[in-house]
C-alpha cells in the first residue's frame, strides 16, 4: 500500500514536502497502526501524536486524503491510494504531522467551559431532571480533537477571532445546562461580527466530526438564543 | 450594525425580498400596465410606492451585510485594506440609495 506523508523539519531549513512510503497492510489495520509501523520499520524520524488508539483521546487527528479524521479509527483498507496524510489544516506545523494547537485551546478556554453558578451553593448536589440531562447529549461527547475547527473555512480565514465549531459546541453545552447561571455573560461574550457570526453554516464541521456530533446545529441554536436575547 | 443585529437584518430583509419579488412579478405578469403613464400610476399609488421604497431599502441593507461578510472573511489579513474596502462599499451603497431616490421620488410626486 502506497502512502504520501507530509514531512517538515523546522531545524533543517528545508521546505515541507510529501514523502512516499510503501507498507503491506495487515487485516483490519487502522491508519495509526500503519504510521507506527512506518516509524518503527522505515523512518524513526516520522513524528505524529497518538495515545489511546481507540478514538477517545483525540490526539491523532490528521488530514487523511483531504478529509480530517482520527488515524486510530480510520481503516487503511477504505482509503484511496496513495494515502495522502497531512497535518490538520489551518494550524502552524511544529514538525511533520504535529500542529500547534495553542490557538484552538485558547478559543476553548475563552468560552469558559465550566459550570458557573450564581447564588449560594446548595447543601446537596446540583440536581438535574432526566430531560435537562438529555439536552447535553450530542454536546458533552466532544473529545477536542480539532477535526471540526480545522476543517472550517471561517476558522482558516479568521483563526484569531472566530471561536470555531469545537469551542462553540462547548459554549452551547454550557449555555443550555440547567445548572449554569451565566447564560447572559456567555451570550454577551459571543456578540460581535467575529466570535460566533463568522459561521456561515458551511457544515464541514459536522461532516468530519469523528464522534458524529453536530457543531453546526449547536451554532445555529446559539444564534437563535442571541436573537431571542435581543427581543 | 454587527453581530446579532446584522444577522437579524440579513434574515428579515431576505424574507421581505422573497415575498416582494414574486408578488411584484405576478402583478406585472397578470396586470401589465398598458403604457408608460400606467407604469407611473402604478408606482405612484401609496401602497406600491411604500412597498418599492421598502424593497430597495432592505436590498441595500442586505447587500451591506452580505458584502461586509465577504470582506470580513476574505480580507482578514490586512486592517487597512479591509477598512478601505468597507468604506468604498458603504459609499457605493449610499450612492446607489441616492440614485434610487432621484429616480423614484419624481415618479411618486407627479
Amino acid at each position: 500500500m502506497r502512502f504520501l506523508i507530509y514531512r517538515y523539519d523546522p531545524e533543517s531549513g528545508a521546505k515541507p514536502h510529501m514523502q512516499p512510503f510503501e507498507l503491506e497492510p495487515s487485516p483490519g489495520m487502522m491508519l495509526r497502526e500503519a504510521l507506527l509501523r512506518l516509524k518503527a520499520e522505515q523512518d524513526e524520524g516520522l513524528t505524529f501524536r497518538h495515545s489511546c488508539g481507540e478514538g477517545v483521546c483525540g490526539s491523532d487527528a490528521l488530514n487523511i486524503n483531504g478529509t480530517n479524521g482520527l488515524a486510530c479509527i480510520t481503516p487503511v483498507a477504505t482509503l484511496r491510494q496513495p494515502v495522502e496524510v497531512r497535518p490538520l489544516p489551518g494550524l502552524p506545523v511544529i514538525r511533520d504531522l504535529v500542529v500547534d494547537m495553542t490557538q484552538f485551546y485558547g478559543h476553548y478556554r475563552a468560552v469558559k467551559p465550566w459550570l458557573q453558578v450564581e447564588g449560594p451553593e446548595p447543601e446537596v448536589e446540583y440536581r438535574q431532571s432526566p430531560e435537562e440531562r438529555d439536552r447535553l447529549d450530542g454536546l458533552y461527547e466532544c473529545i477536542l480533537c480539532g477535526c471540526c475547527s480545522t476543517a472550517c473555512p471561517s476558522f482558516w480565514w479568521n483563526p484569531d477571532r472566530f471561536r470555531g465549531p469545537a469551542a462553540l459546541l462547548q459554549a452551547y453545552r454550557f449555555l443550555i445546562d440547567s445548572r449554569d447561571g451565566a447564560q447572559e455573560q456567555r451570550l454577551a461574550e459571543l456578540e460581535g461580527p467575529y466570535r460566533l457570526f463568522r459561521c456561515h453554516s458551511i457544515m464541514n464541521c459536522t461532516v468530519v466530526c469523528p464522534k458524529g456530533l453536530n457543531p453546526a446545529r449547536a451554532v445555529g441554536l446559539i444564534k437563535r438564543m442571541m436573537v431571542e436575547r435581543q427581543l | 450594525m454587527s453581530g446579532t443585529r446584522a444577522f437579524v437584518v440579513q434574515r428579515v430583509s431576505a424574507l421581505y425580498m422573497t415575498l416582494f419579488i414574486p408578488l411584484f412579478l405576478l402583478l406585472v405578469w397578470f396586470l401589465p400596465p398598458a403604457d408608460y403613464a400606467a407604469w407611473r400610476h402604478l408606482f405612484a399609488t401609496p401602497a406600491m410606492a411604500l412597498a418599492v421604497a421598502l424593497f430597495f431599502f432592505v436590498l441595500l441593507l442586505h447587500a451591506w451585510v452580505g458584502m461586509r461578510d465577504v470582506i470580513l472573511d476574505y480580507v482578514a489579513w490586512h486592517v487597512g485594506v479591509r477598512f478601505t474596502l468597507l468604506a468604498l462599499l458603504a459609499l457605493g451603497l449610499v450612492g446607489e440609495g441616492l440614485w434610487l431616490l432621484r429616480a423614484l421620488v419624481p415618479v411618486v410626486l407627479l
